[in-house]
This record gives structure tokens, sequence and C-alpha cells, in this order.
């Protein structure tokens, strides 16, 4: 028996020692504490996706992705704002259901299993949907809509309702503003990929019925948020702000193509014209050139449809009397004006973060990069693309599962980069693209 | 009047070779000596040997043996500490060896069947390479008829025709998700033939060692009517249309080998071989599919391998009339240049060390047992291709038996 066993170990040994092992060195953290993560941000730290925030969306925020493989260097437990079960839709989100004869995707809105509780008509603000109180610990404070430019405003929690579900009281009778609420408990390190708003909304409505954040402003925010979330000395790693263009929410439905399907069936059509910034507030028809970029949710079934104007009807988008609305074109002026906020706003978050020595991910450069390269990623080939590319969710702005366990393995790189820390890498490949039927 | 074009450039499922592939198991005795035979005279192995050498066997052999291979890898994914391992599967390359002729005759007639490339990999569907490879597995069996003739004593020359049949199963994750969550999968299936032809002279020197040159062709194998099964969910299955088929040719290696044999006691063999494997054919792999879509490309990538050499000595002594002792080693580089190392063979350079032992059951009945054990070195780096990056390591182990009847 005694020899039995001996045999049984050395063989177990032996079958221990078929399997090789590549070695090493354990990870770690550096110089960065990584206790207590939290992450600061917008629809994107939140893991909006797909036009909506819901469950399975957070339990794939970037934010959630690093806080695991934080783990493996002293990282705590990270609480996310979840939607419970029977509310896991949350706010809703779109879902593709097939393509058409032509190729085009078809979505549905999925509306069961929601989590609103209510709508409340803000006088001079309009409505704002009330979502299910969240009451646990959290530690990703990524919040749909917010802009920097309203962290500091206090009346800020009864207007949004994905904020308002974090915080204690109801709305209106909200008066903590977000800046306070997420440095009220003490953390060791922070992510903060906050101002894409402050351009994104502006451009997303066609530049109407949004304003960019006044340059100076921003500065002086930023830098105030920073100094608050570096007050105790923690460390932290910040974001850029991407290139509007670079998303497929202004790639996708094209000038060009546009046209081309207009020519298809009257091929006496020769442009199409849209209502295009001059100058300052003044707008003018013109002919769209492939500089316009026509928003993806642009109904393109509007085109040629009989419009009164004083010439008798006519037919819409093909004449300088019946251009395509405003609200549907970013056009090359509102562009190039974006272009230059955006710029601006970059270079206050690498200055600032470059004074206090965080970590940044430059998400402009990179996904300019993706833009013009795409992406290979263990046998992965990714790109810009609506629905085809991988990467971004159907509402072209957000990310897929698989686009946000990339963007969190940036933002490692760039804390590991940093601080001297090995955060192992996430695996991108075991991370869900979007989801066809 | 959105334009989408489901571009799915990664779905170009690819079988590649490497000298991972090449597989020195043909005959138990050769493999105790660290896989040693190009310049020796040990049985009927000597047809894939070194078929020049046949005549000159004293016996005539039938003889079958097996070598269970178990192909352990791993992979760790650059900047972590995850370990990918292979599957624990068992192939099982094995030879078949007939030589008769007329005793101490000018001529014989040899027969052989062989494994003299093949894998077995699989690596499951949850690995960070899982759209490169999830598992393959492939058969090369050679069927190899062969005439050796005494040209004098000490002079013979023989050459064999190589009919290849080859299988091949490969499957790959597609990453086009469903509703459940679940990946896409392509499967490409199906065997083919190939042809070649192998040569060797041996040579009895005046001083007593024994010297052989051969070279075995190269064999272009090519899968005609392979299935091209692709799983994807229903909404795309029009652009992945099913039954599809596919085509592709692979060019197995030449091996130019040279190999001496010594015999310093009556007790000793010593043995030296030296082999070149013309792996510098493998320029490029093409898929032809018979059903392209705009998503469904036929595929060609560039793979360049380079020739590489392997260096193998072994020992052989009589303990006693009926038993022998064998060990041996070596050492083999690699044909795959860096950025171009994949799941299915992860290559790289390899050393190896073999034992055996050899026990007469009866005069005419032979038993051998071998044992190998190969170590395929770490290697680092990223795949151009598909920009997996990390680190693959391989342990073989590969016990074997035969039996020779010889008279």
């Amino acid at each position: 028996m005694k020899n039995f066993k001996i045999y049984l170990i050395a063989g177990l040994l032996f079958l221990a020692a078929c399997k090789p092992e590549v070695h090493n060195p354990a990870p770690t953290k550096g110089r960065a504490d990584f206790t207590r993560f939290i992450a600061v941000g917008n629809s994107l730290t939140a893991g909006y996706s797909n036009g909506g925030l819901y469950l399975a969306g957070q339990l794939n925020s970037y934010p959630s992705i690093m806080a695991k493989q934080m783990l493996a260097v002293g990282g705590g437990t990270f609480n996310q704002p979840l939607f419970a079960t029977g509310q896991e839709n949350g706010s809703g989100y779109l879902k593709l259901t097939g393509f058409d004869a032509s190729g085009n995707p078809i979505t549905a809105p999925v509306t069961t299993d929601l989590a609103i509780r209510g709508i409340l008509p803000v006088p001079g603000f309009g409505n704002v949907t009330l979502y299910t109180k969240y009451t646990g610990d959290i530690e990703n404070y990524g919040v749909p809509g917010i802009k920097l430019l309203n962290i500091t405003y206090a009346p800020y929690g009864n207007l949004n309702g994905f904020f308002e579900r974090m915080l204690p009281g109801d709305a209106p009778t909200n008066t903590t503003d977000y800046l306070d609420f997420v440095t009220a408990k003490s953390f060791t390190f922070f992510s903060d990929w906050l101002g894409n708003n402050d351009a994104l909304a502006y451009a997303t409505g066609g530049g109407v019925g949004d304003v960019l954040t006044d340059k100076n402003t921003f500065a002086e925010l930023y830098e105030l948020s920073i100094e608050k979330l570096t007050a105790s000395g923690q460390k932290g790693v910040v974001a850029t702000i991407p290139d509007v263009t670079s998303i497929p929410y202004f790639n996708t439905v094209t000038v060009g193509a546009i046209l081309a399907a207009v020519q298809a069936k009257n091929p006496a059509a020769k442009a199409l014209y849209v209502n295009a910034l001059v100058s300052g507030t003044t707008y003018a028809p013109r002919i769209a050139t492939a500089n316009d970029l026509i928003i993806l949710t642009f109904p393109t079934s509007m085109i040629g449809t009989l419009v009164t104007t004083p010439y008798g009807p006519q037919p819409y988008g093909l004449t300088p009397v019946t251009p395509i609305d405003n609200q549907y074109v970013l056009d090359a002026n509102e562009v190039a004006l974006t272009r230059d906020y955006v710029q601006s706003y970059n270079t206050t978050i690498k200055s600032i973060a470059a004074q206090k020595g965080l970590a940044v991910f430059d998400a402009y450069t990179y996904l300019n990069n993706v833009k013009a390269n795409g992406l290979v990623v263990d046998g992965i080939s990714l790109n810009s693309s609506y629905i085809s590319g991988g990467l971004f969710s159907l509402d072209g702005v957000h990310l897929t599962p698989r686009g946000y366990s990339i963007i969190a393995n940036e933002f490692i790189k760039a804390i590991n980069s940093t601080y001297g820390s090995s955060i192992p890498l996430a695996n991108v490949a075991a991370y869900p693209g979007l989801t066809f039927p | 009047m959105k334009k989408i074009l489901l571009l799915v450039l990664a779905l170009i499922p690819v079988i590649s070779f490497a000298q991972g592939f090449q597989v020195n198991l043909e005959g138990q005795k050769q493999i105790g000596m660290g896989h040693t035979g190009t310049g020796l005279l040990q049985d009927g192995a000597s047809v894939f040997f070194n078929p020049g050498a046949v005549v000159m066997l004293p016996d005539n052999y039938i003889q079958a043996g097996i070598s269970p291979l178990m192909f352990r890898s791993v992979f760790n994914p650059m900047g972590t500490n995850v370990q990918d391992h292979v599957e624990n599967k068992v192939a099982t390359p094995f030879n078949f060896y007939a030589a008769v002729g007329p005793k101490n005759g000018w001529w014989k007639l040899g027969m052989a069947v062989y494994t003299p490339f093949g894998g077995l990999t699989d690596w499951g569907d949850s690995w960070a390479g899982k759209y490169t490879l999830e598992s393959l597995d492939l058969k090369a069996i050679y069927f190899q008829p062969t005439l050796s003739i005494k040209l004098t004593d000490y002079l013979s020359i023989g050459g064999g025709f190589v009919y290849n049949r080859g299988i091949v199963d490969l499957t790959e994750a597609i990453p086009l998700t469903n509703s459940a969550g679940q990946d896409g999968q392509a499967e490409l299936k199906g065997s083919g033939k190939g042809y070649g032809w192998n040569a060797g002279i041996f040579i009895k020197t005046e001083s007593g060692i024994t010297v052989g040159i051969t070279h075995r062709s190269g064999v272009s194998t090519t899968i005609n009517n392979g299935n091209a099964i692709f799983n994807v969910p229903s909404s795309l299955q029009s652009s992945f249309p099913q039954p599809n088929s596919f085509k592709a040719t692979i060019p197995l290696p030449s091996t130019t080998s040279i190999g001496f044999g010594f015999y310093p006691t009556e007790r000793w063999t010593l043995a030296l071989d030296a082999n070149l494997v013309g792996w510098d054919v493998y320029k490029a792999l093409a898929f032809d599919y018979k059903i392209n879509t705009p998503q469904l490309q036929d595929s060609y990538s560039a793979r360049n391998y380079q020739d590489a050499i392997s260096v193998r000595a072994g020992a052989q002594y009589k303990a006693c009339n009926n038993l022998f002792i064998r060990f041996g080693g070596g050492f083999a580089g690699t044909a795959v240049q860096d950025g171009y190392v994949t799941a299915e063979a992860p290559d790289a350079p390899r050393q190896f060390v073999t034992c055996g032992l050899g026990y007469k059951l009866a005069s005419r009945l032979d038993l051998d047992v071998s044992f190998e054990y190969e170590h395929v070195d770490a290697r680092t780096q990223t795949n151009i291709q598909s920009q997996l990056a990390g680190t693959f390591e391989t342990n073989v182990y590969i016990p074997g038996l035969s039996l020779a009847y010889h008279w």
C-alpha cells in the first residue's frame, strides 16, 4: 500500500510535469494603489451600449473590465449601480432583428423589463425620465449624458435620471453636485473620462439645440475636478476626447450614398442640398459635399418627398429651398468648429494630466488610428464601420463589449507604463461583439 | 441607403505547417537511438530511412509499430499570466514495413506505410486565440513501394514511389455572436492526395563505417473537394452559403539526409544523422472556396518558411544476445520565422532525448520499446496576420512499441 502511494505520487508528479507553464514575474501594482478604484465619466464609463443603459452592458463596462484585471494587483471590490433582475433592460435599448433585402439592418427597441419609475416634468427644462433607485455601494460613477460642464451644478441630480438613481434623495430635491458625490468617500485610484458630451451633444444634434462648452470653462472645470480627485495624492488615469468624426454615427449615411440612391431612380438629380453654417449662427442652403456628415438616424426616406414652398411643392433635400434640415447634418464648418473645440479640450486634458503626473489614454489618437487603419486583435479584424466593424454598437457612438474590452486594455497599458505596474490585460476574445439574430 | 458590408476579414481559416508537423517516429529501434538510421542496417524501417540499405539487410522483415504521441502546448497571452493549455489528446503515428527478397540476393522489394506528417491539437473554444484555431487533426499517411538493388558488396541503391493520403479537420471560431452569446464556427474537413518519391545510397566503407545518403521528395498534397462548414447566426448565413467546399494545396517538404554508422566494439553501434528539411517550398497557403460571397473570399496568406536542419545521434549497446539498450538525442532548428508562428504547431527550436530497449522474444521476433521526450523552446512573438501575441511552449512525450518478424 505504501509503495502504491509512492507510485501514485510519482505518477501524478510526472503528469503535472507533462504540462509546460510559461513563467512570468507576478503582477505588481507599481507605484499605484488600486484598493478602491473609482470610475468617473459619462455613458461610455457606465457601459452604455446599443442606445441604452442595461444590465448586460453595465457588466461589460470598461471600468468593470479594468477592475477585474486589477484584482491581480490588489484591486478591491468594484460595485456598479446595476439594474436589478426583472428590470435588467434598464432604459431600454436597440436590438438587431435582421437585415432587409438590400442588406440594411433592421432594429427594434427593447421595451420590456425596464427600470423606469416615472417621468418628471421640470419647468424650463423638459421631461426627466426617472429610474429605479440604486442604493448599494458605487465604484462606477459613469452617468450617461453628463458633461464636464455639469459636474459642479448642484441641481443636476434632478435633471439627469441616471445620476438621480444613484442619489439618496428623489428629484426635484437633490442638491449634491456630481463632483462632490463621487469624491465623498475616500478612494485610492481613479479613471476620468469626462468631456465627450461637451462636444458630442452639439455634434449629434447636427449643431442645433446644444452648444459646445466654452474652452476656458472646460479648462477651469477640468483643473478643478482633477484637483479634487487628486486631493489626497490619489493616482489615476484620464482619457482624451475622441474626434467626433471617428465614430460611425457620422460616417455611415453619407452624402455620396444618398445621392447615388437618388440618381439610381432619377438620373437627372444633380446634387443634395443642406442647410449649412456660414459663420457665427448664420445658416444658408448650399450643395452638400462629402465633408458634410449626415447623422446615422437621418430618415433617408424623407429625401425627395414633396415639401410645400413659396415656389410650389419641391422635393426634400434636392433643391436650395428644401435643403436637408440642419439637425440631420454636421456640415463642414460645424465639423471644423467641433474639431477645434475637441483639440482644445484635449490640450487641456493632457497638460493638466502632465502637471499631476497622471496616466493618459489618448483616445483621440487611438480611435483616429483605428478609423484610418482598422485593428486586428487575436485574429479578430475590427474597424470603425457601423455593424460590420465589430467595435461600435447599434447606436453608432457607444461600443460593444469587445470594443469596451479593447478600451479597458488601452487604459491598463497607460496605467502600467506610467506607474510601473503590471496589471494583466483582459482577453479581448472572451468579450462578444454585436449580437446577430 | 445605409451601405452595410459585413466584412469579416478574420474569417480566413488557415492550416499552417511547420517543423512541428513533421513526425519523426518511423521505427522503434531508430527512435531509441535518437531517430537515426540513414547509415545503419537495423530492420525493415530502412525502407523509410534509406531505401538503398534495404537490400543489405541480412534478413527479410515484416514489422509494425505505434508511437502514441502526447503534444502538450501552452500559450501565455502577452501581458497576462493566463496559461491556455491544449486538451490532453493522444495522436497515434504508426509504421508498417515489409522488406522481402532472396537471401543475400542482389535485390529486395519493400513496402512501407507510415505517417511522416501529422498533428493533433485541441485548444478549445475559450482560449485567447480561438479565432485563429480551435482544433486541428491532421494526418498524412505515406504508402511507399520500394526496390533496392545491390551494385557491389559495399554499395547499394534503392528508390521508392510515394502515394500520400492527407486527412485534415480544422475548426476555428468566427467572431460573429448569435443571440445565445455563442461564436460562429468554421470547420474545414477533407482528404486529398499527393505523389512523391524517395531514393537512397548505402555504402560500407573499408574502415567499417557505414554511410547512407537519402532524399525524400516533397509531396504536394491537394485537397480538391473538402467540406467548408460555416456555422454563423442565421441572419448572416446567406453570406456563408452551405453546403460549400474548398480546394487547397499543401506542399509537404522534402528531406535530404546523410547518416553514419560506427561500430567501435562488437557490442556498440553509434549513429549520426543530419537532415535538411526543404520547408522553403512553403511560401504561402491559399484556400479556394467553391462559392464565394463578398464576406467569404478566397484566401492567400504568406508563410515564407525557411529550410531547417536537424542533427541526431544515438547509440545501441548489446547487453547480451537478446537484449539491446539504446539512447540518443538531437536538436532541430525552426522553419518558421518570427511573426509566422501559429497555434497549429507552435514551432521553435527543439531538443529531444530518447531511449529504448530491444528484446529478442524469439530468434526471429524482436520486441522494441522506445520513449522520446521533446522540448520545443518557449517562443514569444506577435503573429503578423492575426496579431495574436504571446508565448508558446511545448513538451512532447512519445512512448512507442513495435514487433518485427524476420527470417
